[in-house]
């Protein structure tokens, strides 16, 4: 496991990295590597033991450097100059919450570099009368020091070791603490423009997500609302199915690493990498 | 003969008519306080009796009015400062008119601002300070206004007003913000070359930078007034000079909080009711522990974060705010709302004076729901007692402190 830095038109990028094989891109979340933790936690190493886990932080998070403009448009872009920088013409990939939207728009703009998407609690879509959790007024202790409304959001018991592990109340950790600002400073950036963590767009283009998709929510998460789960699903061309994790939230993915590492694990089991390069709907009729 | 300190008159507008249980009963008194609270048959005269008040400190010879912009909260009841300041021009002759400021990111674009306040400096015949001010906490929520990268936008914004008013239009300006093929405002502001801009900051010192730069006035927008405003005016003063620049006490202003009676025991008496109503609900939100601060902190990511570490650093998330102080000896300590007789409020005024060295006090007289009667009272005790030992003292003070510069050319600000 190491973490590394690599100059990208001359603008770094912090990428987390583990494990050898088939390349694994892996965008993070808020609650996951580079939003809280400096490096892979038990769920990226479990992936590890199967592929090369790639894990950039997104800019302006733990160390990457920040853009001047930062909507989606620009984080894609910077993306696919990294994957070129880093030589991956085509990889799976895996997002949580922010980079499950991020992993979906380079699917549905560039559905031949991705092999086998995951979607883990992603944000990004606009759902009717099911709006994404404010992160923003969350992150805003209650008096002072405390964040449970915030574990809430992000965790299915916000009064449980693991939520109080990486958002405790009080002064935590500084690097900690500047880790999630940074993150929450990069979902402002691109997050609010359109505001609330989606692209209206997003949603009648998912069909263009045609290689095998597996879509993985927790039951309570709060933040990204299963009915989100529910439309990538309906949505992208190659979805193969909905797993709703129960008694998990929005990092179901931490709450449950075992299971949903497996899940992982037996999906790409199922859709061997050889079918890379055809588009799936053929595959899965052949 | 230096200037003396200037004083100016603040009303924020606050809701008056809250339920005695608000602060048992609601979390906060911004963005999501519930407008249902809004009492449409008591508040009938409250714009009248608050736009009175600021047309009183003019005729008792403030040196201005000051007003600004707030949003969907009970702590300041002015979403478009520029329709009091409209009032004010036909109300008043003489004080300058300051709106402190305008929050140019939630304009569609800034050409708006820069008409709009050349018509307020047109109608108050030339009386119009101009402020402007990118919005904060509150906005990202209220207006969509995003906090990370508002800066950029903010300052675009300033730098287009001013150009509006300066560079001979039709121009075109080519910002990555607010590209603009037309720029040709009508009217022209009459002040020339353009009304003095101030800016409110509050201890960034990339702000401060910003200010330096442009030559404009700085205004710490801060509630409290202990060694950190001395700081800040040290701060300010050498960033000035790494600017070329000098600093002089029309340069800064800061925000404070009066109460004037004939003993400190009954102006404590007087003000009570209205500064704890300003204290537990308006501040509730905004400068109070209980409930969630909505104003400064992680989820409105607006300062770099090498700065918010510093924040972390040298902070104590259970220090006591402004709106916790319990008691008057409790408010002493932060220096900003001055609560006594005239004899109390000069000395611990010009206590701020010597050690801070600011020229422009903003002070608020009307504090929540203090009553119009004791509001005008208290005005008109400081304007006849405080105010003219207050010039007399400051003058002196600044001639002594600023003696070299004395004859400096006025900044264009």
């Amino acid at each position: 496991m190491s973490v590394r830095n690599v100059d990208v038109r001359g603008r770094k990028v912090t990428i987390a990295e583990a494990g050898d094989g088939a390349p694994l891109v892996y965008l993070h979340g808020f609650a996951d590597v580079h939003g809280v933790a400096g490096d892979l936690l038990p769920f990226h190493q479990r992936l590890a033991q199967h592929a090369r886990i790639i894990a950039p932080a997104h800019p302006g998070c733990n160390g990457s450097d920040e853009l001047e403009s930062s909507t989606i448009d620009d984080v894609i872009f910077r993306y696919l100059e990294l994957f070129d920088a880093e030589l991956l013409p085509r990889f799976d990939l895996i997002g949580h919450c922010a980079g499950g939207w991020i992993a979906a728009e380079l699917a549905v703009r560039h559905p031949e570099r991705v092999a086998r998407l995951t979607l883990i609690g992603a944000c990004g879509l606009f759902v009717p009368g099911e709006p994404i959790g404010d992160v923003f007024m969350h992150a805003q202790p209650e008096r002072g020091t405390d964040l449970r409304s915030l574990r809430a959001l992000l965790f299915a018991e916000p009064d449980g070791a693991l939520a109080k592990r990486w958002f405790p109340d009080g002064r935590g950790d500084l690097d900690e603490e500047v880790r999630r600002y940074q993150m929450l400073r990069f979902g402002s950036f691109m997050g609010f423009k359109p505001p609330y963590f989606y692209h209206r767009e997003l949603r009648e283009r998912l069909y263009r997500a045609s290689m095998p998709s597996l879509v993985i929510w927790g039951e309570h998460d709060r933040m990204v609302l299963p009915a989100h789960g529910a439309a990538y699903g309906d949505g992208m061309s190659g979805a193969t199915g909905l797993e709703v994790i129960g008694g998990a939230g929005h990092a179901v993915h931490l709450e449950q690493a075992d299971r949903v590492a497996d899940l992982i694990a037996e999906f790409h089991d199922q859709y061997p990498n050889e079918h890379a390069g055809t588009p799936f709907k053929e595959t899965a009729q052949a | 003969m230096n200037n003396p300190v200037q004083l100016y008159c603040w009303h924020f507008m606050a809701y008056p008519l809250l339920p005695a249980d608000f602060d048992e009963t609601y979390d906060t008194g911004w963005v999501t306080v519930p407008n249902s609270l809004w009492d449409k048959d008591k508040s009938r005269g409250l714009y009248q009796q608050y736009i009175d008040q600021l047309a009183y400190s003019d005729e008792l010879g403030f040196d201005g009015m000051v007003l600004n912009e707030h949003h969907q909260n009970i702590y300041g009841l002015m979403p478009s400062p520029n329709l009091i300041a409209a009032a004010l021009t036909q109300r008043t002759k003489r004080g300058k008119i300051v709106i402190l400021g305008n929050l140019l990111p939630l304009h569609l674009n800034p050409l708006r601002v820069a008409e709009e306040y050349a018509m307020l400096d047109n109608m108050s015949d030339g009386r119009l300070i101009a402020g402007f001010a990118p919005g904060s906490g509150p906005e990202t929520f209220n207006y969509n206004v995003p906090s990370a990268g508002t800066r950029s936008q903010f300052w675009e914004a300033v730098d287009f007003i001013q150009r509006a008013w300066t560079d001979s239009g039709p121009f075109t300006h080519e910002g990555r913000h607010y590209p603009m093929r037309y720029v040709n405002p009508w009217p022209q502001p009459t002040q020339k070359p353009h009304p003095p801009i101030w800016i409110p900051g509050s201890r960034s010192r990339d702000t401060l930078v910003e200010i330096a730069k442009r030559g404009y006035c700085y205004f710490l927008s801060s509630r409290s007034h202990g060694n950190e405003t001395a700081r800040s005016q040290q701060m300010f003063s050498k960033i000035l000079e790494e600017h070329g620049d000098r600093y002089q006490p029309s340069r800064m202003g800061i925000l404070m909080s009066a109460y004037v009676a004939d003993t400190d025991a009954q102006a404590q008496a007087e003000a009570k009711e209205g500064v704890w109503y300003f204290l537990k609900n308006c501040l509730k939100g905004h400068l109070r522990r209980e409930g969630r601060q909505l104003t400064f902190g992680p989820g409105i990511p607006y300062i770099p974060p090498e700065e918010f570490r510093n924040f972390l650093k040298f902070s104590d998330p259970t220090t006591p705010l402004l709106g916790d102080a319990e008691s008057f000896d409790d408010l002493q300590q932060s220096a900003s709302i001055v609560v006594g007789s005239a004899e109390t409020v000069y000395r611990r005024i010009m206590d701020i004076l010597t050690r801070s060295k600011v020229g422009n006090l903003l002070i608020q007289f009307h504090l929540g729901n203090m009553q119009d009667a004791l509001t005008r009272k208290s005005m008109h005790l400081f304007a006849t007692e405080v105010a003219p030992r207050l010039r007399e003292d400051s003058a002196r003070l600044f001639a002594r402190e600023f003696s070299e510069s004395a004859h400096a050319p006025e900044m264009a600000t």
